[in-house]
């Protein structure tokens, strides 16, 4: 409407009076109103709205309005502003303070301390130069006004004037003929870095950036085509264009006055063009790969503009690596260079190794063309993973899982393994402030992420599977093999624990050894040698020889030299992998009594299954986050499974056959009693050994492959893999005190067998027997005993030592406690030993109570006692120790002439000597074993009760 | 109809309300129409319906005619979606537009355009105040400092010599 246009100064009086009404009516706007229009105004209109009061002027000057401009571009750095205000503060308190002679000018003076210290902070332009900026505020900005007002004035003559004349002029005119024009276009070029925020004169500080680039911002708005516009005929350089257009871009972020959504259209399409024309240049300059040339300068170029990521874009997409045909290797080759269900990583490796070369190479190159290399370096990588390696990776793991699960494992592992090396040889170029390792982290999960959940079920089923499959096939060998005669033990006694810690460092040595270096195969070094073992070893160990004959039975393992020097390194240079396979086969054979129980071999192999899984699994680990917590939790599962098979599967089931075994023992059906041993607690305790053996052995597992490598928290007892090892272990325990139990019942039972058949009536009455063949040695005829001592007889006799039923007894019982040696707990052993002693002790004198002892035949007696006692003392066990002790007392009342009754009696009645171990009527009853006793009876029983006997 | 009827009027929610100019007239709009008002819409809410659906809403501040442009407004502008309270965080947000309607209602005296401008802030209509505030700064576009002075009634208290300094202070906004 015309009305509300401004009224033309030429107007008629009646205008002018009407003006002038209006003026009375006219409302008056409240502040509120007004800062809402101002907001809109363009920055010039607001200038000029500012020239009409002190009010508005106020109203347009606010800082805040002027910070907000800054801030919109970006420029406006708070914390340095409220810096420089409290240093201006200070400093004016200190001035105040100190000087206190007022000038004139001291306002002045404190603002020029505050721009001067912000300069100093800033660190940029000479604080001098600051000084007399600020001190002579206006005159300086008016100079530099009126410079880039001259420079502007003969841009827009010169393109006024190139426009009439072409491109050609056009160079000319791009110089800005300037008394110093390289200052005056740098100047143009970081004005927007070299702005200061200032509380306060936030408006000098736009002012400047406006004056620089509104002009060519206009310019460009106006222009009709892209060759048009001041910024491209000023800057003839594309460096500079660029940094011009970026300059405009963050300028026109402060515009937002009426109409700024299109002046914003129109400079970044214009920029759009220019970006094109650059990344054209780029292209051709690809093309001819000129790297340090034209692809350098417009990678710059187009950094400058937008952070090229056209460039980057383009450079990644168009890579001649990804076509390259000795990168681009076919994943088959590892499955068909590979014998039948096998894989072979070689190809893969060599894959990795190529890439890792051509990457490495690309990371040269990619620094002589990029500013920011790193950036683009590992977008590269990033590709080539996505292109590449998934490209590559994903068929093979998918034929593998098809063809075969174990090659599959290997495969993801293997290669995953490959994967984490190449990330990790990368070179990139030298700014790259990433951090490579997280980077091929971040890399390696993207490539394994959609194969791990599959994989590490895969694992675990797969170890399961096999395990089991192990344990069954065992079992099912062992129950054909049960039909043969079972042949039992015989273990050199000796050396066990020499033996099991030489069996133990082999398996430490083995366990350490990396994953890779193992064959993963299950069977392979572990299961052949048992297999071909046994028939032969059965023989070997039948002829009941200390030292097992392995060479015989395993010729394809290096048993020998084993055998040789055990304890040392066999033969340099061999794995250790042949050294423990040869160990464990002479273990075996050492344990061939056992074998029908639980194998050793089977464990162990058990164990390698459960390592080479594990490693392979734990490489994920290092992946950290979810995906490494899974592996870890994988990882322990593997562990408890194998410890669920090794001990619910194997040995458990093994001990509860020994046993029984040994609850059905029954010495007397037993023909053979001359080995030195009871059969079936021979056999136990040797699996008391050989669980105590792989026990430590799983307990080594534990240490080398979890808690070493911190797979598992050895202090976290809630943790799933260390449970399973205690529950593990308790069970053992449990089935070794089961055994145990058991194993003493029998073992007494083969005591008092032996006593019963092998002690000779004339062991302890030499004279005694008239009848040699008299089965009740009890009831002798009283009045031949002394009368007929046979001389032959007397004449073995005179030998002192003790009988043969004793070194027997005590044979027998001296070689089973002492296996136990070293197997079990210490204390488990205490209790096991005192039990047996105290056994012992109960059937010697339940044997004593059947013999017939003579004088002459006591000192038989008392030296199967001293036998019994000084072998009780091998035990180092006191109170069992008393026993023997008033047992050898005991035995000394029958070395009493039966002249002597009295004495007799008052042995029999003297409790202290026997340490309470026997009361008198026991004593009693053991001298009725005098093979004179009715003879002595009435004599010891008057001195003993006195009056009763004369009663008598 | 006479079934809504009765359940507008049990219910108490009248969908009339009626607006009283400072000089008596009576204008009667949607509910929907007056609440562009935050000020009406407050006050219904205050007051309550029964009150409302009483007595008119006295406007002291507007006149009948300026109401009108103002209701014509609100009448237009009735299914816009209602701006959410916290602009005040982006009020630097790059300015849009006038639309084309709103361009031809402000085609007004510049008289009845500030009145406009008085109403809607009085009455909190944020949109019309925008509106207008636009038209004028597009009036202002251009304008020399006297012609700006006498469009908004201000009075110079600059001596030359300090307006001079000004406009040198400024000059490098100028030029373009």
């Amino acid at each position: 409407m015309g009305s509300s246009g401004a009224p033309k100064p030429s107007t008629s009086i009646l205008a002018t009076l009407q003006a002038t009404t209006m003026v009375d009516t006219k409302p008056v706007f409240p502040a509120e109103i007004l800062v809402a229009i101002l907001e809109y105004l363009p920055v010039p209109d607001l200038l000029r709205f500012a020239r009409t009061s002190r009010r508005m002027r106020e109203m347009v000057y606010d800082d805040t309005r002027w910070v907000a401009r800054l801030k919109s571009m970006g420029v406006w750095d708070e914390a340095a502003a409220r810096k420089r205000f409290e240093d201006a503060v200070k400093r004016k308190r200190q001035i105040s303070a100190s000087a206190g002679a007022g000038r004139g000018i001291q306002a002045g003076s404190t603002g020029g301390g505050a721009i001067g210290a912000g300069a100093a902070a800033a660190a940029q332009s000479p604080v001098a130069a600051a000084n007399r900026e600020s001190l002579l505020f206006d005159a300086g900005l008016e100079e530099e006004r009126r410079r880039q007002h001259e420079i502007q004035l003969q841009q827009q003559r010169q393109a006024m004037a190139e426009m009439r004349d072409g491109f050609e002029t056009m160079k000319v005119g791009g110089i800005p003929p300037q008394n110093n024009p390289i200052r005056d276009v740098d100047a143009l070029l970081n004005i927007i870095k070299n702005v200061k925020s200032v509380r306060g004169h936030a408006r000098e500080e736009y002012g400047k950036v406006y004056g620089a680039l509104a002009p060519f911002y206009f310019d460009l708005v106006k222009a009709k085509s892209h060759t048009d516009p001041l910024v491209f005929k000023v800057f003839r350089d594309p460096d500079r264009q660029a940094m011009m257009l970026t300059n405009l871009k963050t300028f026109s972020k402060s515009d937002w006055a009426d109409g700024c959504q299109q002046r914003q259209e129109k400079l970044d399409s214009m920029a759009g063009i220019f970006e094109a024309a650059v990344l054209r240049e780029f292209e051709q300059g690809y093309e001819f790969w000129d790297v340090d040339g034209r692809m350098n300068k417009y990678a710059h170029v187009l950094h400058i503009l937008n952070g090229s990521t056209a460039g980057v874009d383009l450079f990644i997409q168009k890579h001649p690596i990804f076509a390259d045909k000795e990168v681009l290797a076919n994943s088959m080759d590892c499955v068909n260079q590979a014998m039948a269900d096998e894989i072979t990583l070689e190809p893969s490796r060599r894959f990795f190794e190529v890439l890792t070369r051509k990457v490495n190479e690309q990371s040269g190159i990619i620094e002589r063309i990029f500013p920011n290399p790193g950036k683009v370096f590992w977008q590269l990588v990033d590709k080539i993973r996505e292109d590449i390696i998934i490209e590559y990776v994903t068929p093979l793991f998918d034929e593998t899982h098809e063809r075969s699960i174990p090659s599959y494992l290997r495969a993801v592992s293997g290669i995953f393994e490959q994967t984490m090396m190449y990330f990790r040889t990368l070179t990139p170029p030298k700014d790259s402030e990433v951090d490579q390792e997280a980077q091929a982290k971040e890399m390696a999960l993207k490539i394994f992420e959609p194969h791990l959940d599959l994989y590490l079920q895969d694992e675990i089923d797969d170890f399961t599977a096999r395990a089991e499959k192990e344990v069954e096939e065992w079992d099912k060998k062992l129950s054909e093999q049960d039909a043969h005669a079972e042949s039992f033990y015989m273990a050199s006694f000796g050396n066990r624990q020499a033996d099991k810690r030489d069996f133990l460092t082999s398996f430490k040595k083995v366990v350490m050894m990396p994953v890779t270096v193992l064959p993963t195969s299950f069977s392979l070094p572990l299961g052949s040698p048992f297999a071909s073992s046994k028939p032969a070893a059965t023989v070997a160990t039948a002829t009941g020889t200390l030292t097992p004959n392995p060479p015989t039975s395993r010729s394809q393992t290096p048993v020998p030299s084993a055998v040789n020097d055990r304890g040392g390194n066999p033969v340099p240079g061999k794995a250790p992998t042949d050294e423990l396979a040869a160990k464990a086969a002479l273990m075996t054979s050492r344990l061939e009594g056992i074998k029908s129980l639980f194998s050793i071999e089977v464990a162990l192999s058990l164990v390698h299954g459960a390592k080479a899984s594990l490693g392979r699994v734990a490489l994920f680990i290092q992946l950290g986050g979810q995906a490494g917590g899974e592996a870890r939790e994988q990882a322990e599962a593997i562990f408890v499974a194998l410890l669920r098979i090794l001990g619910n599967k194997h040995v458990k089931p093994g001990f509860d056959l020994a046993v029984t075994h040994l609850s059905q023992y029954n010495p007397r059906e037993v023909n053979e009693h001359e080995k030195g041993g009871v059969a079936p607690l021979v056999t136990f305790i040797e699996l008391v050994n050989v669980g105590d053996l792989i026990s430590q052995m799983i307990d080594v597992f534990y240490e080398q492959q979890l808690a070493g490598p911190k797979i598992v928290d050895r202090n976290d007892f809630l943790d799933p893999a260390g449970l399973a090892k205690k529950k593990f272990e308790q069970m053992l325990d449990e089935s070794v005190a089961a055994g145990l139990n058991k194993g003493i019942d029998v073992l007494m039972d083969e005591v008092e067998y032996v006593c019963a058949t092998t002690q000779l009536p004339t062991d302890y009455n030499p004279g005694g027997v008239t009848a040699p063949d008299s089965i009740i040695p009890g009831m002798p005829i009283p009045g031949m005993e002394k009368a007929a001592p046979k001389p032959q007889q007397g004449a073995v006799d005179m030998d002192i030592g003790p009988s043969k039923t004793a070194l027997r007894v005590r044979d027998l019982v001296a070689s089973h406690t002492s296996m136990l040696v070293g197997s079990t707990d210490k204390s488990m052993l205490d209790v096991f030993n005192g039990e047996v002693g105290l056994r012992l002790f109960t059937a010697v004198c339940k044997h004593l109570k059947r013999q017939r002892i003579s004088t002459e035949g006591a000192i038989k007696l008392i030296a199967d006692m001293t036998l019994y006692f000084e072998y009780i003392r091998t035990l180092k066990n006191q109170d069992l120790l008393a026993y023997f002790k008033a047992l050898r007392e005991l035995s000394q009342i029958y070395l009493i002439d039966a002249k002597h009754a009295k004495e007799m009696a008052t042995i029999i009645a003297d409790g202290d000597r026997f340490g309470g171990i026997f009361r008198a009527e026991e004593v009693y009853e053991y001298a009725e074993r005098r093979a004179d006793w009715y003879q002595v009876r009435k004599d010891v029983e008057r001195a003993m009760y006195g009056l009763e006997c004369s009663v008598m | 109809m006479i079934i809504s009827s009765i359940k507008m009027t049990s219910d108490q929610t009248p969908t009339q309300i009626r607006l009283a100019s400072n000089d008596n007239v009576v204008v009667t709009v949607d509910r929907v129409v007056a609440e562009r008002s935050v000020l009406i819409k407050n006050l219904i809410e205050d007051l309550g319906d029964e009150a409302v659906a009483g007595t008119p809403i006295p406007l002291p501040n507007v006149n009948h005619a300026v109401l009108q442009k103002v209701v014509e407004w609100c009448e237009h502008h009735r299914n816009d979606v209602a701006q959410s309270g916290d602009d005040d965080n982006d009020n630097r947000k790059k300015t849009t537009d006038i639309e084309e309607w709103d361009q031809k209602f402000m085609q007004v005296d510049q008289e009845m355009l500030f009145e406009i401008i008085l109403a809607a802030n009085y009455m909190d209509i944020k949109a019309l105040l925008d509106v207008g505030c636009k038209t004028v700064a597009n009036m202002i576009k251009g304008k020399s400092p006297e012609e700006i002075r006498k469009t908004f009634n201000i009075t110079n208290d600059f001596t030359p010599e300090e307006e001079e300094q000004i406009r040198r202070e400024n000059e490098w906004a100028e030029d373009r």
